[in-house]
């Protein structure tokens, strides 16, 4: 019998997101196949030099939107387990600003869950980064469409 | 007239040097309304009125969501978290 349980983990954090820990709560026998999301901050974008990205949000409404996410999510694919985790603050280069998971039973749907929740993430979700540059120059990353919405 | 404090972030809050601003309206008016109002009184945000949503009690709101006492608004630029 299929684990209908489906677990998640939201979480927003001023601290070093936890792989290990995610991994860990993402595991369950229901469960072929697990992927696993991560995004780090990018020395270069081009010509210009990234020194550090600060992350901001309206907290309370980004963990609702993660909440909706999840519940989309769950009712294209079987999912036994998601997490979405973010950093805030500042995430110095190399280490890690986004995790997305999921646990399905097959690998297909695995790919597929975890690339519409970090995809959606990026739309959706009220956090905003700000990059700095070796320049000293500092400046919002701005998008030129309005955020998305999930219709319910 | 019923007073609101909007909720700025991101480019909104570094461009209006403030995590929040004042708004004076008629409790019932829309999404869409206290949008045009806060551009015209704040025309700092106007390059981002078509670009932005209002967010209503931590929710994206339509524009024709009308709006009332209490509400929890929040102004939400194109996001870019990830």
């Amino acid at each position: 019998m299929a684990e209908k349980l489906n677990k998640r983990w939201v979480s927003l954090s001023k601290t070093s997101l936890d792989v290990a820990a995610a991994y860990q709560f993402l595991q369950t026998p229901a469960a072929g196949g697990i992927a696993l999301f991560i995004g780090t901050t990018r020395q270069w974008t081009g010509s210009r030099e990234t020194t550090l990205l600060v992350y901001e949000s309206y907290e309370p409404m980004a963990l609702r939107e993660m909440h909706l996410l999840i519940d989309l999510a769950v009712r294209r694919w079987p999912i036994s387990r998601a997490c979405i985790l973010h950093r805030l603050g500042e995430v110095p280069l190399a280490e890690a600003s986004v995790l997305v998971g999921v646990a399905t039973p097959h690998r297909p749907e695995a790919f597929e869950a975890c690339r519409f929740l970090i995809d959606r993430l990026k739309v959706q979700i009220p956090i905003w980064k700000q990059e700095h540059f070796t320049d000293g120059q500092v400046h919002w990353i701005e998008g030129s469409e309005p955020p998305e919405t999930t219709v319910t | 007239m019923v007073s609101f404090e909007v909720q700025l972030y991101s480019v909104l809050r570094s461009k209006l040097a403030a995590a929040s601003v004042n708004l004076e309206i008629h409790d019932g008016i829309t999404a869409g309304e206290v949008l045009d109002a806060l551009c015209h009184r704040y025309p700092l945000m106007a390059p981002y009125r078509n670009i932005m949503r209002l967010a209503v009690n931590q929710e994206y709101a339509p524009e024709s969501r009308i709006i009332h006492t209490g509400d929890e608004l929040a102004l939400i630029t194109p996001v870019s978290g990830g």
